[in-house]
């Protein structure tokens, strides 16, 4: 058994378990050997003074659910070997939280043009500084901060 | 020269002709798009008002409805189909999003609106606008193109 | 002639990617060796926005992801908004809103159905299938006064009333839907054409559906009897008769078979309901309108629910003020889109656009 750091409960009833992040990778194997056959999502919440990872587990054969949070102040594990379905889960959550996943096969972003700067689900991400893409020769995507360059 | 009866009657037989013959291209972006394919569909029939022949290519097209939020990373391809067009081009920006950015004014990757992309001829307003509207805004279109007002 | 492997472009501009997908697609003569998806191109930051204002407001970004299926969206919202405030609804707002999520999930279906008829060469069930959808949407214009974006669920209950003029509509599109299906349904099953560029196209197995966290009638058609309804009821599931269909087979004439079947599901949930509805207050007092700005919320709350394309809920994090925290959408169609490359994989090119379209994307869904 992998040590769980604490306990509690959410709103609608299901168990959260928080997890170091050095014991998350054992922890979540534990779980898909457990039966946890579907990874719902991955979610990056920025608290200002540290980054947590919610890992949403649900069980097709039981009907559990578990929710799984893991503190984190930038880099966590990718869990992408035990469920493929993490691969975009987690891209998502670098491209838009800003948190690294080790082991990630093609950790790039996914929703934002490459060479996007800063992460827009970050607290202090500045809104009104406005950046725009535009295509480079070959069909790549480029940013600038110059409007000249956009479109 | 340019004044005779014969010129000008050619350019108003042009016209007409122009304008008669819109060629829209099946471009869908969002939300929009849905209502555009019901002003295709068996209840609005736009088909009636001689648009019907949707093209899939932007080389056979000369109208293009931007059906939706126009984000920053599909822009440049808008763009792209628009110079792709042959002329004479037309585009009808339908709906709040395509027009000004709608509900998504603030947010960090949308647009404000289609017009800093490709030069737009009519707007449509409404999130989504009807079917109705969309289809006020062809014969809008239309009618300028007939009259003369709309250049491409 | 050497072999030779060239990448060929799938949209973004394509009349079969149901919005603006991009797949880049490496073919060795007709067959396909991989697929890699580019998605990002409708991304508009609904979780972004909706971090900036009050909880109701948020209902205007959730309502634009699944634009197909809005009240499926709000639903969702809604249920986790209430979890979070510990919101009492009232029966006469919960019957309601059952009846017309069922009703949305036939519209869906049928603009699915449509599509997909003309991503495989025909055009007749399009004009078909949105004749039917215009008659649900005409019961939505009479109910909530919008077509196809409607904002009418709102925390603690529905906005208005459903009146019996809009009643009236719903029994006489029940009574004669399930015969229209019959007509539908028969123009593709009776079409040779159809049926052999759709069977052992595009096969998904149960262990990789799972492990791609694929939900839906895309699992369903995979052999796995998984319907959130059924087996982990909200609203009131648990008092109506309805049966899951199921195949084995995991290809796209399965999923096919899968959403025709749920649609006659549909109409009998729809009938049981409409004639449960109880009378009463269609929203809780607490929850007035000059209130609903003023909500606030603490904790997290996730209420999954089954929505046209698969398990769909809002996670949703409040810090005790009137806005929240974050809020995280759990969209069905960005999960069964990353499942794409595996369905490509050793198919021909001509099967892409099947397999693409029967998935029933929805790119409001998958970019958010």
């Amino acid at each position: 058994m992998i040590p769980v750091e604490s306990e509690s409960t959410s709103k609608e009833g299901t168990k959260i378990v928080y997890v170091s992040k050095e014991n998350l990778f054992a922890y979540m194997k534990e779980r898909k050997d457990e039966g946890y056959d579907i990874l719902l999502m991955v979610t990056g919440i920025d608290y200002k003074d540290h980054l947590e990872v919610v890992y949403h587990l649900l069980s097709t054969s039981t009907g559990n659910r578990l929710i799984v949070k893991t503190k984190t102040d930038g880099e966590v594990d990718s869990v992408v070997p035990l469920w493929a379905g993490a691969n975009w889960h987690e891209r998502e959550t670098w491209d838009l939280v800003g948190i690294k996943f080790k082991g990630h096969p093609n950790l790039k972003r996914i929703l934002l043009a490459e060479g996007w700067v800063g992460h827009p689900l970050r607290k202090d991400y500045p809104l009104d500084k406005k950046q725009y893409v535009n295509l480079k020769e070959n069909g790549e995507d480029y940013v600038s901060y110059d409007p000249r360059e956009g479109y | 020269m340019s004044d005779s009866i014969l010129l000008t009657t050619l350019d108003e037989a042009m016209r007409w002709g122009k304008g008669k013959s819109l060629w829209p291209f099946t471009f869908g972006l969002a939300c929009c798009a849905i209502e555009m394919m019901s002003a295709m569909g068996s209840d609005y029939d736009w088909a009636r008002f001689g648009a019907d022949v949707f093209r899939d290519s932007p080389r056979h097209a000369d109208l293009m409805i931007v059906s939706g939020t126009v984000t920053k990373k599909m822009a440049p391809r808008i763009r792209r189909l628009y110079d792709q067009m042959a002329f004479p081009k037309y585009v009808i920006s339908m709906g709040a999003c395509a027009s000004a950015g709608g509900p998504y004014v603030r947010g960090y990757s949308v647009v404000d609106g289609v017009d800093q992309v490709v030069p737009v001829d009519v707007y449509v307003f409404g999130c989504p606008p009807r079917p109705e509207a969309l289809i006020s805004a062809l014969k809008q279109l239309q009618d300028g193109i007939v009259s003369g007002k709309v250049k491409h | 002639m050497e072999d030779k492997v060239i990448e060929v472009n799938f949209g973004p501009q394509h009349p079969s990617t149901h919005g603006v997908l991009r797949i880049k697609v490496k073919l060795d003569g007709e067959i396909i060796m991989d697929a890699y998806p580019v998605i990002g191109y409708l991304h508009r930051n609904a979780e972004k926005l909706s971090e900036m204002g009050a909880y109701p407001k948020a209902l205007i970004y959730i309502d634009r992801l699944d634009y197909v299926a809005s009240l499926n969206n709000e639903l969702g919202y809604v249920l986790s908004a209430e979890k979070l405030m510990d919101a009492q609804v009232p029966e006469r707002a919960q019957w309601i809103r059952m009846m017309l999520v069922e009703l949305n999930r036939i519209a869906s279906h049928l603009v699915w159905l449509g599509t997909h008829g003309l991503d495989m060469g025909m055009l007749t069930p399009y004009f078909y299938c949105w004749r039917e959808r215009e008659r649900i949407l005409r019961i939505f214009d009479e109910i909530t006064g919008s077509r196809l974006l409607y904002n009418y669920f709102a925390i603690g209950g529905v906005y208005s009333d459903i009146t019996p003029k809009a009643i009236d509509m719903i029994k006489e599109f029940l009574s004669d839907f399930g015969s229209k299906l019959e007509e539908i349904q028969a123009i593709f099953a009776k079409n040779y054409i159809y049926v052999k560029r759709t069977r052992d196209v595009g096969k998904l197995s149960l262990e990789d559906a799972l492990s791609y966290g694929v939900t839906g009638p895309l699992l369903r058609a995979s052999g796995k009897k998984w319907d959130l309804r059924k087996n982990q009821p909200y609203l009131y599931y648990d008092q109506v008769n309805f049966d899951i269909p199921v195949r084995q087979e995991g290809d796209v004439y399965a999923r096919f078979q899968v959403r025709i079947e749920e649609m006659r599901q549909s109409i009998k949930i729809a009938q049981q309901v409409i004639s449960k509805i109880p009378e009463g207050e269609f929203y809780n007092k607490k929850f007035s309108k000059p209130m609903l700005v003023r909500l606030k919320g603490t904790g997290d709350s996730y209420v999954p629910t089954e929505s046209p394309k698969g398990e769909y809920g809002v996670y949703l994090v409040g810090d005790g003020s009137t806005i929240p925290y974050r809020v995280r959408i759990r969209s069905p169609s960005f999960a069964n889109l990353s499942a794409l490359p595996i369905m490509l994989k050793g198919y021909k090119i001509a099967d892409l656009t099947a397999t693409v379209s029967s998935l029933d994307p929805v790119f409001g869904e998958v970019d958010r």
